[in-house]
C-alpha cells in the first residue's frame, strides 16, 4: 500500500512519526495550528510581535518535548496548554495586558454590538468606539488570569468547557465557574460604561 | 445591550452563561428557557450577553506575508534548537538515564562479586584503633600518676618543713 503524504495524515499518526524524529511531520502539524496558535497568543498580548513569538516559542517547546508526550490529551490541548501558560507567564512579567492595541485598531475593527453602530462613521461614533475598545481591554485586564484564559478560549476561541478543563488541567465546574464569573464581571463593567457613555 | 445592569436570579447566573454558550444539554436547556419564560431580569442578562460578547471578539488578521514568514523563521529556530540541542545531549551523554543505569549496575555487581570472593582474602588492618589509643593514652595515665606522686611528696616535704610538724627542725635547733 503507498503511503499517503504527511499532509494528509492524522494528528496522531503526524505526532507518532514526529516522535521517531521527523522534522517533517512535524512541521505538517506547525502548518495545521500555527494560525491557531497564533489567534490565541493575540487573544492574550494585543500585540503581533508578542504574540508571533509566544506561539512559535510554544512550538519550539512541544517539539523538544515531544518524545514525553503520551496523546492521552489531543496535540493542539497539549500545545494550547504549552501556550497559555507562555502567555500567562508573559502576562506576569509585562504586569497587565496592554490596553494600546485595543485602541489603535478600533477604527478598522467592530465595536459593541448594539452599543454602538459596527462602522462608525461619524467622529462622535468613532469617539465611542474607542472608548469600547479601551473599556473592553480594561475589563479583560482586571479578571483574573484563571477567568481571562477560561474566558478567552471559550469567548474567543470556541473551546468547549471541557477542552479548556484539559487546557488549564482543572474541573469542568471550576472552568464553569470562572467562566461565569468572566462574564459577569465584565458585564457589569461594560454597562456601566455604556450607562455614562451613550446617551 | 441595556443601560441599567439588572442584576440576574443569582442561582441562575451560571447556567445562563452556559446556556448563552450553548453548553447545556436539553434537559438543562429546556428547563433555563422554562426560566427565561418566566424571569425578565435574566432574560435581560441573556440579551446582554448576545449583545456584548460577540465584540469583544477582535482577532488580528495577518497579510499572506506574514505567515510565510512565520513558517521560515520557525523552521530556522527548529534547525537551531536542534544543533544546539544536539550539542548539548553529546555533553551530557553520561547523565543520560541508561549510561546511568548501567553504571550503577556494574558498581553494584563489582561490589557483590568482592564481597563474595574476597571474604577471607581481606583482613581488616585499619581497626587497631582502641588498642593504639590504648597504647598512647597509657604513658600519659602513667605520667599523671607520676605527677600526682610529685605533688604528694612536696605537700609531705611542706609538712615536714613546718614549726611544730613531723621532723622539721626546731626553734631551739634540735630534732622534734
Amino acid at each position: 500500500m503507498e503511503a499517503r503524504p504527511p499532509a494528509e495524515l492524522g494528528d496522531e499518526e503526524l505526532v507518532a512519526l514526529a516522535q521517531k524524529s521527523s522534522r517533517e511531520a512535524f512541521e505538517v502539524l506547525v502548518e495545521r495550528y500555527k494560525q491557531k496558535a497564533y489567534r490565541v497568543a493575540f487573544d492574550f498580548t494585543r500585540d503581533r510581535e508578542e504574540a508571533k513569538d509566544l506561539s512559535q516559542e510554544a512550538f519550539l517547546r512541544a517539539f523538544s518535548h515531544l518524545k514525553r508526550f503520551d496523546l492521552r490529551a489531543s496535540f493542539y490541548t497539549w500545545l494550547y496548554r504549552i501556550l497559555v501558560n507562555l502567555c500567562l507567564d508573559y502576562g506576569r512579567r509585562r504586569g497587565r495586558i496592554s490596553l494600546e492595541p485595543w485602541d489603535s485598531k478600533v477604527e478598522q475593527d467592530s465595536s459593541l454590538n448594539g452599543a454602538v453602530d459596527r462602522t462608525p462613521s461619524s467622529p462622535d461614533q468613532k469617539a465611542i468606539a474607542s472608548e469600547t475598545a479601551r473599556e473592553i481591554g480594561k475589563a479583560l485586564a482586571a479578571l483574573s488570569p484563571k477567568q481571562r484564559t477560561a474566558f478567552l478560549l471559550k469567548n474567543h476561541e470556541g473551546l468547549s468547557i471541557r477542552e479548556i478543563a484539559e487546557i488549564m488541567r482543572t474541573a469542568e465546574g471550576t472552568v464553569k465557574a470562572h467562566l461565569h464569573r468572566a462574564v459577569t464581571a465584565l458585564r457589569r463593567s461594560l454597562a456601566g460604561f455604556a450607562e455614562r457613555v451613550i446617551p | 445591550m441595556t443601560k441599567r445592569l439588572q442584576e440576574a436570579c443569582k442561582e441562575w447566573g451560571e447556567d445562563l452563561v452556559l446556556y448563552y454558550y450553548g453548553e447545556c444539554r436539553d434537559a438543562e436547556r429546556s428547563r433555563v428557557e422554562r426560566h427565561l419564560e418566566a424571569c425578565a431580569s435574566c432574560r435581560q442578562l441573556v440579551e446582554d450577553l448576545r449583545a456584548l460578547l460577540p465584540g469583544t471578539v477582535r482577532p488580528d488578521d495577518p497579510p499572506q506575508r506574514f505567515w510565510q514568514d512565520y513558517s521560515r523563521e520557525l523552521r530556522r529556530k527548529l534547525d537551531a534548537q536542534e544543533e544546539k540541542g544536539l550539542g548539548w545531549k553529546d555533553s551530557l551523554f553520561w547523565l543520560r538515564p541508561w549510561p546511568v543505569v548501567s553504571m550503577a549496575t556494574a558498581a553494584v555487581l563489582i561490589l557483590a562479586l568482592t564481597l563474595t570472593f574476597g571474604r577471607g582474602k581481606w583482613r581488616p588492618q585499619k581497626f587497631l584503633m582502641p588498642d593504639e589509643s590504648v597504647l598512647e593514652i597509657l604513658p600519659m595515665a602513667e605520667n599523671a600518676e607520676f605527677f600526682r606522686a610529685m605533688e604528694l611528696l612536696d605537700s609531705l616535704d611542706l609538712l615536714e618543713a613546718a614549726p611544730g610538724l613531723g621532723n622539721g627542725p626546731t626553734r631551739d635547733g634540735g630534732a622534734a
